[in-house]
């Protein structure tokens, strides 16, 4: 598989997909079973040590998916090589930061 | 019955128009085709303008589209299209004059794929034999007469003709990776895997929608993308 393989993106999509499908089926099975009466509560699930590292893959992976996904519309609409160099490099840093704030928002939570 | 055809000359026109044609009912046969319309629409003004050759569904040359949907004018019944019939060239494809395209692009993209066989063991003194399953493989897949209409109905195309070979292509490459004599399979497929070569194709299905000759070439994309992923893991 090359660098640059078409592959390796298509398949990593597909991956998170699945992933963030399965997050989203069991968190809301969870939620409903059993919800959190408190902010204490809901602060005790979220740390629980499966849960949190279970978000924080779901954090990342699902910004891995959307970067995939907006990395195609940029490559099939925008056609100027340095308009599209810097829509994806735009785009890439937006979801960094993201990715970045997410993981923060976790850990505070576990230092809690 | 009215016809809307899509005009332009680049040697007096400064831009395309539409222009309105009418064909006497006691002209309209039972069983016709739109090709057979067309031609007796050149007759009333010889400077309309189309390809057509075999006018049997068989050269492919004579794709067009069709009230919005890409399609040969020579297997189109007359009655089964909604008048006004609106014919304009190919989207997405520069126009030569009017429903003629320049599809250098296309063929462009064809010779991109490959579209041969390549076997460098030594020839057998009879034909390179294969089992009747494996012949079975290349069903869907070599019958394509390359008239245009799923690559020139594809978005993705339209986007990145350049860079995406298109639905046509795609269906020859995956023609000669299926084949069981080709020994470049593991080249056909490297090739194929960058962003835009295959990887363009988001599985919208116009192509396989709009083809004359009920070819599934979506289908071909998914088997290369399958094959791909088989021969990865």
């Amino acid at each position: 598989m090359s660098v640059l393989s078409g592959q390796r993106a298509w398949l990593l999509q597909r991956i998170t997909a699945i992933y963030a499908g399965l997050y989203v089926f069991l968190a809301v099975v969870l939620l409903l079973a059993r919800p959190p009466a408190d902010h204490a509560a809901w602060l005790a699930t979220i740390t629980h040590p499966v849960i949190w590292t279970a978000t924080a893959a779901f954090a990342v992976l699902m910004l891995l998916h959307a970067w995939i996904g907006l990395r195609d519309v940029i490559l099939d609409y925008v056609r100027p090589f340095g308009v599209r160099l810097g829509a994806l490099a735009i785009v890439a840093i937006l979801f960094l930061l993201l990715g970045l704030w997410a993981l923060w928002i976790l850990i505070e939570a576990a230092l809690r | 019955m009215e016809f809307s055809i899509y005009r332009f000359n680049p040697e007096t026109d400064s831009a395309p128009y539409m222009q309105d044609f009418t064909l006497g009912d006691d002209l309209v046969e039972p069983g016709m085709m739109l090709l057979d319309a067309l031609l007796l629409l050149k007759e009333q003004d010889d400077s309309l303008s189309f390809r057509r050759s075999c006018q049997h569904g068989v050269c492919g040359s004579d794709g067009m589209n069709i009230n919005g949907t890409n399609g040969l004018a020579c297997i189109m019944p007359l009655k089964d299209l909604k008048a006004p019939i609106v014919l304009r060239p190919f989207p997405g494809m520069p126009v030569i004059r009017d429903l003629i395209v320049d599809m250098e692009n296309f063929y462009h993209q064809y010779r991109e794929a490959e579209p041969w066989l390549v076997n460098d063991s030594p020839e057998p003194e009879v034909e390179r034999l294969q089992s009747p399953e494996d012949r079975d493989q290349l069903d869907g897949l070599y019958e394509c007469i390359l008239c245009g209409c799923c690559s020139a109905a594809c978005p993705s195309y339209w986007w990145n003709p350049d860079r995406f070979l298109g639905p046509a292509a795609l269906l020859q490459a995956a023609r000669f990776i299926q084949d069981s004599r080709d020994e470049a399979t593991e080249e056909r497929l490297e090739r194929l895997d960058d962003a835009y070569r295959l990887y363009r194709c988001h599985g919208i299905m116009n192509c396989t929608q709009v083809c004359p000759k009920g070819l599934n070439p979506a289908k071909a994309i998914g088997d290369i993308r399958r094959t791909m992923l088989k021969r990865s893991v």
